[in-house]
């Protein structure tokens, strides 16, 4: 079953169209990851589905419900069951990571007694392995460690779909592989949705089930990320399997 | 190269091995210093070492129709210049629109018009927005960070005091000094502490309050927001369920309505000090002399209205900060234009609203 269903959605900024008519499905508890070249609309595609940039056509649903764009109550339903993961984490660096991790948690759920708090950020950032450093602000962590950080904050509210920009972007093969066995590790102990936009080829071997390909403004290919393989196409092949550009 | 140029056979011109973008400079340069029609014929034969700037050069001698011909284009450079991805032809400009430079002003004069109308728009919305945010925290007290309130309270009046006081003290001593000239003319000296007791507590102090407030509040405003919006973390906050014009704005929007009574108050006595002090110094006015001279003339209504007219300018500052702040571009240059703006914006506001005080007091 689908949690996210897109049908006739064009995206972009103003009056400019980045991608148009795509109609597509993003399946309950599964990682599908969002690719193409740089530039080609992925992390605007990304922000339209989080609730964050209105469709300039077409629309999509969450859960069956569709969600309208000029109603708070029904972007407020979307928020609360959605976290996302921004490229460059967007932990607020006036907090400290343990702070930032609550921060969902306090605001939501402010009659929670503190220890039950405390005790909830510190198994949210165990969960990523960044329970050490806690009491360190966004400053002082790496890139690597600020996305770990970043996750566990997402993961605060136990939201039913992840939305990941680009997790790997700036990182060593070592952490981007240790990222991307949080992200398996969610789908297969939390049986949660994950939507990951990427060009990380590494990455979407070991991640993707599902695969949505955006080429020249339009969804390029839509299938499982076992039939990339096999996929007769001439941009798909010179994106997989590293042919030279025609 | 005299005679006639068609007849003269053509100047063959060896260019060197190494033939890069210096290389190319120098031989543009000795094209150029030839009569128009000279008849030149440049032999790359010779060259083995290039850049693109010369494999540019190839195609301009070629494209050009010049009485120049490029000759022994070979080897390396030959292959190299097959591969030479040249700039497409360019597009033909479209044909200005009929209506000519006048109309083209005053459309581009209209476009600016309707922008700024949209941006006042977008301006009075958030103004609503945010009353209805205070007016939903100290209703519900939800959708603020804790202890936000009194870090901003920290900065903006914690912080500000010793300027906001060093400056309205120098300002009190200036007016005195200026008014004493003229008083003394006319042999009104004790009236010196009515004029600054009055200009201080109904226009000075709240003038400068808010224009320090601009420069310093309104400024960091802006540019912590716009950093914020840049680095997504507003985003973020919105993804997160929260709303960001409530969590950012409303501590600031409170703590500048806590803090501008006491800046008002330290600054009052600081410029009533300094114009005391002159008021001493020049006409050996004592202290208790001036300030029953001076309360004749001023009381607590002159205190109110100039602290009603410094409230109202601190909330002018933090909204206008957050406007520029929380609608800026997605790009870091942005941030010091929105801070610039800010900045602009709160003192612009601040003066109409002074203007307008003027009216409603007086």
């Amino acid at each position: 079953m689908d949690i996210i269903s897109a049908r006739g959605l064009s995206v972009g900024y103003g009056k400019t169209e980045v991608l148009r008519d795509l109609t597509f499905g993003v399946p309950e508890g599964r990682i599908t990851v969002v690719l193409g070249v740089s530039g080609s609309g992925k992390s605007t595609l990304l922000k339209t589905l989080a609730g964050l940039l209105p469709p300039l056509g077409g629309g999509f649903a969450f859960d069956g419900a569709p969600v309208d764009y000029r109603s708070e109550a029904s972007l407020a339903l979307v928020y609360r069951r959605i976290g996302v993961l921004y490229q460059g984490g967007a932990l607020l660096n006036g907090l400290t990571l343990a702070e930032n991790v609550a921060l969902p948690i306090r605001m939501h759920f402010p009659d929670l007694p503190e220890d039950m708090v405390l005790d909830m950020v510190h198994a949210g950032l165990a969960q990523v392995e960044m329970a050490d450093a806690a009491s360190k602000y966004p400053a002082e962590l790496s890139g690597g460690m600020r996305k770990r950080g970043a996750l566990a904050r997402a993961l605060a509210l136990d939201p039913d779909v992840v939305f990941c920009d680009e997790p790997s972007s700036g990182l060593d093969p070592i952490t981007s592989s240790r990222l991307d066995g949080l992200l398996l590790r969610l789908k297969e102990t939390f049986g949660m949705t994950l939507v990951v936009v990427t060009h990380e080829l590494r990455s979407i071997e070991r991640v993707a089930d599902r695969v949505l390909v955006l080429h020249d403004g339009r969804l390029h290919f839509d299938d499982e990320a076992s039939a990339l393989a096999g996929a007769d196409d001439a941009f798909i092949r010179t994106f997989f399997l590293k042919e030279s550009a025609p | 190269m005299s005679g006639t140029p068609s007849a003269a056979p053509p100047e063959r011109v060896l260019l060197p091995k190494r033939l890069r973008a210096a290389e190319v400079v120098d031989a543009l340069a000795d094209l150029r210093r030839r009569p128009e029609n000279a008849s030149v014929v440049l032999d790359f034969g010779q060259v083995e070492e290039f850049d693109s700037a010369a494999l540019a050069f190839v195609g301009y001698v070629r494209s050009r129709r010049l009485p120049v011909v490029a000759a022994n284009v070979g080897g390396a450079l030959a292959r190299a210049e097959e591969s030479f991805v040249r700039r497409p032809p360019a597009e033909p400009v479209p044909a200005p629109p009929e209506d000519g430079r006048a109309g083209r002003f005053a459309r581009a004069c209209a476009d600016r018009f309707l922008d700024r109308v949209r941006a006042l728009g977008r301006f009075l919305a958030m103004l609503g927005d945010e009353a209805y945010h205070i007016g939903g925290y100290l209703r519900t007290r939800r959708g603020v960070y804790p202890g936000e309130t009194w870090n901003q309270m920290f900065f903006m009046g914690y912080q500000s005091y010793p300027i906001v006081c060093l400056l309205l003290f120098l300002v009190g001593v200036t007016i005195s000094i200026t008014s004493a000239e003229q008083l003394r003319v006319f042999g009104a000296d004790a009236y010196i502490a009515d004029i600054i007791g009055y200009a201080m507590l109904r226009e000075l102090v709240p003038l400068m309050t808010g224009v320090i407030l601009a420069g310093k509040v309104g400024a960091a405003v802006t540019a912590e927001l716009a950093s914020m919006t840049v680095l997504e973390e507003v985003d973020a906050l919105r993804t997160m369920g929260l709303v960001p014009e409530k969590f950012l704005m409303v501590p600031r929007l409170l703590a500048i309505t806590l803090v501008v009574p006491l800046l008002v108050a330290m600054a009052d006595v600081a410029g009533i000090l300094g114009g005391m002090i002159v008021a001493r110094v020049t006409f050996g006015m004592l202290p208790a002399a001036f300030l029953e001279q001076m309360t004749n003339t001023v009381d607590w209504v002159d205190f109110a209205w100039g602290l009603a007219k410094t409230v109202v300018f601190g909330w002018a500052v933090v909204v206008g900060a957050g406007f520029k702040g929380l609608t800026v571009g997605r790009s870091a240059e942005e941030v010091g234009r929105a801070t610039t703006e800010s900045v602009v914006l709160s003192i612009t506001m601040i003066i109409v609203l002074d203007c307008v005080f003027a009216f409603i007091i007086y």
